[in-house]
């Protein structure tokens, strides 16, 4: 393999005698990075655009997605879980700014990881983040599938009892994959608007429901009790919701191409934070204003329709599923591309096999690794398991999290040379600190299952380092 | 980088500006700003220069920018890994080229999601006073310089002086205007034959017309046919532009023939020859 030539000869090699491959080394230049041979690498993402990557790959499930299943768990203190995902996100996001603006590389969490801690962290978490963002895409579509059946439903086309979310599911995400092998022109720009158009039918309806629900309108309405079941659904819960959370870490995954990364990067991965979090918060409030908990909960996936319904009549509910519909897919799309560029990461390194990063010229497209991404999707739509799905995701991601702020912690300890954020975390001990001991606390609220499925990828991942690229090292290579 | 472009825009103006203080000495100056041609290739869709094009274009200082446009789902990083290497070799094959026909090319290769932005980033960097967009043609015998409106008319006749070789190239210059009371293309004609003849163009090489049209960049891609390169001003900014594309990207869609497009100064702070209105 021509990867192999000019390597700095402690990175090892893998078993098919690949070793890590040094595109360039990660600087914070503001429109440029420049290859070891010369070549200039455009960076092209704005902050719009990497706040628009990170809100469009989360709203899509906190809101559209889990007001039903949380307040059905939590009651109207599902509120409370989506705060608390917020501050965990808002704990980490930080950590992860500082070091993406550090190492402004594509791979986002686990170059850091494998760079701050070593090749085994390093490939538990890249080949976990993976799995973890299939997981997160199959979740994305089959609530996309629910939005399609919710809309069949709305416009009286009798489906009978045939159960057609999951087909939609399979359909959409089958197509999605396509459209991102045979290239898509603009996706970026019209994700932006995308973006923007959800955001303005959310806080017209927010606002609206809001000012309703404080009695502005009519009466107030009366609350259910804030907490019906106890305070620990609202961590299990909290648990649960935190794939709404995903996002923001998917900024660090394109941090190569972002502009003026020490600028950009950590604004765009806290902003988007802060927005869908608010979004998500006044959601749950509205909804369970709205209607009580176990009426939100009979509703399932699409309770956020019924809710419009309930205050601006069937023009609201047509508004919501074209904006549901909107946002799953833009979640589901925007998690197959960093699924992608999750695989390319890793087999740079030589952790998977370097044909996984192959692409090809006459699309310009990374097939490989979108197969990658999009078959094993399609298996786990196929199981329709939406708590699981997104629960699994979550306890990937958040694994992945916690080992971003350790790293933190270590590369501060002991300085490397080369490390130079432009950003830097205030506080970083406690922030990471926090951070890194609230990512495990969630994964404990998890449903057994999901615990289990994720601890098997992990040990998987670890086995497959331990065969594959046991002499790869890379602590440090840069 | 952006060090060497200012270096250059700071160059090009300060002789600007002895020019607009003294005209007379400046008149005797043959080549006020010596022209610094940026030539895109995208060199991994196969795209290259015909040997007849790198002759006229080597006597200007010439940047030879490798590009390859990605879609946004493919990191520049995964495709510098496979592709680089071809990249490298594709352009500086077209740099020996220019190295043959007398020249000592630049070479810059940038893999990217956006053209434009990349283009006039590294235009700006390397100083450049003109863009090629490139459309085959063969042995250049004619260049056609339409004139539509104030452009950078001492860029262009540097550009048009260094190319136009006496023995080899004819220069029409061409005003077009949209009728009486409009652009005053006979004036600009004239004016624009005066720079040439001071930069050592003979008037033998040199045609000079005018046309009255509603619809100059149809008549220049028409025109094009006959011309073996164009040269033009980038043209003002219009709500057209960003709807369809500059004008001389238009033209060079439509037309046979290469565009050299000379690009506007653009104002940078503290250069009083660049300040609008100056």
């Amino acid at each position: 393999m021509t990867a192999a030539e000019g390597e700095p000869p402690d990175a090892g090699e893998n078993r098919a005698g690949e070793a890590p491959t040094t595109v360039s080394p990660p600087t914070a230049a503001e429109e440029t990075t420049t290859t070891d041979a010369g070549t200039e690498l455009e960076r092209t993402i704005g902050l719009s655009g990497g706040i628009s990557i990170g809100v469009g790959t989360m709203i899509g499930a906190g809101i559209f997605v889990f007001p039903g299943l949380a307040a059905g768990r939590a009651g109207p203190a599902a509120a409370g879980s989506f705060a608390i995902g917020a501050v965990i996100a808002l704990l980490v996001a930080l950590p992860t700014s500082e070091l993406a603006t550090a190492m402004p590389k594509s791979g986002g969490g686990y170059y850091f990881i494998s760079r701050g801690l070593g090749a085994l962290p390093g490939a538990i978490v890249g080949i976990s983040i993976w799995l973890g963002l299939v997981f997160a895409t199959a979740f994305y579509l089959v609530g996309f599938g629910s939005y399609v059946a919710a809309v069949l439903a709305e416009a009286g086309v009798a489906v009978g009892s045939i159960p057609v979310v999951i087909p939609l599911g399979l359909l959409t995400g089958a197509f999605l994959t396509a459209l991102n092998l045979f290239g898509t022109e603009r996706a970026a720009a019209v994700q932006s608007y995308v973006v923007g158009l959800l955001l303005t039918i959310l806080v017209f309806f927010l606002g609206f429901g809001g000012l309703d629900a404080l009695g502005v309108f009519g009466s107030a309405s009366t609350p259910e009790r804030f907490a019906p079941f106890g305070a620990m659904p609202v961590f299990t819960t909290a648990a649960l919701v935190f794939t709404s959370y995903l996002g923001f870490a998917q900024v660090a995954t394109v941090a190569g191409d972002i502009k003026d990364p020490g600028r950009n990067l950590p604004l765009a991965m806290v902003a988007s934070v802060v927005i869908v979090g608010i979004l998500y918060v006044t959601t749950i409030f509205v909804a369970t204003s709205a209607f009580g908990s176990a009426a939100l909960s009979s509703f399932g996936e699409t309770a956020i329709v019924e809710v419009a319904r309930n205050f601006v009549g069937t023009t609201g509910a047509i508004a919501i599923l074209i904006a549901g519909l909107l946002a799953t897919l833009s979640s589901a799309n925007a998690s197959i591309l960093s699924t992608s560029r999750a695989v390319f990461a890793v087999s740079k390194d030589a952790i998977l096999p370097a044909s996984a990063a192959r692409m090809n010229l006459t699309y310009g497209t990374p097939h490989v690794a979108l197969a990658m991404a999009g078959g094993p999707v399609l298996v786990l739509v196929a199981t329709g398991q939406v708590e699981v799905l997104a629960e699994v995701a979550s306890f990937l991601h958040l694994v992945m999290y916690g080992l971003m702020c350790v790293a933190l912690i270590a590369l501060r300890r002991n300085e490397p040379e080369w490390y130079d954020p432009a950003f830097r975390v205030p506080a970083h001990r406690v922030v990471a600190g926090v951070g890194a001991v609230a990512s495990a606390g969630l994964i404990l609220f998890m449903q057994p299952t999901s615990q289990i499925i994720g601890a098997v990828i992990m040990i998987a991942s670890a086995g497959w380092y331990n065969y594959y690229a046991s002499d790869v090292q890379l602590k440090g290579v840069l | 980088m952006s060090d060497n472009g200012d270096g250059g825009n700071d160059a090009g103006a300060d002789v600007k500006a002895d020019s607009e203080a003294d005209p007379d000495t400046a008149s005797k100056l043959a080549i006020r700003e010596p022209p610094v041609v940026l030539v895109p290739v995208q060199v991994l869709e196969g795209e290259t220069l015909s040997d007849a094009l790198v002759s006229f274009l080597a006597p200007a200082r010439v940047v030879v920018l490798g590009y390859h446009v990605l879609p946004e789902q493919t990191p520049t990083e995964q495709a510098s890994m496979q592709f680089e290497d071809r990249a490298k070799a594709a352009v500086d094959d077209i740099a020996a080229a220019f190295a043959d026909a007398g020249g000592a090319p630049e070479t810059r290769v940038v893999f990217t999601h956006d053209r434009d932005q990349t283009l006039e980033r590294v235009a700006a960097e390397v100083g450049s006073t003109a863009i090629l967009l490139p459309n085959p043609t063969g042995a250049v015998s004619t260049v056609l310089v339409p004139i539509r409106g104030a452009g950078d008319d001492d860029r262009l006749a540097d550009l048009v002086a260094t190319l136009a070789d006496e023995a080899h190239e004819r220069v029409t210059l061409w005003g077009l205007t949209n009728g009486p009371g409009g652009f005053d293309a006979e004036a600009a004609v004239v004016d624009a034959a005066d720079r040439l003849r001071e930069r050592g163009v003979t008037d033998a090489q040199l045609t000079t017309e005018t046309k009255t049209t509603e619809t100059p960049l149809r008549d220049i891609v028409e025109r094009s046919a006959d011309a073996d390169v164009v040269v033009m001003g980038e043209g003002d900014e219009s709500i057209l532009d960003v709807l369809f594309g500059d004008d001389a990207e238009r033209v060079a869609e439509g037309a046979v023939a290469p565009v050299l497009v000379v690009r506007n100064r653009k104002p940078e702070p503290g250069d009083p020859a660049v300040e609008p209105g100056g």
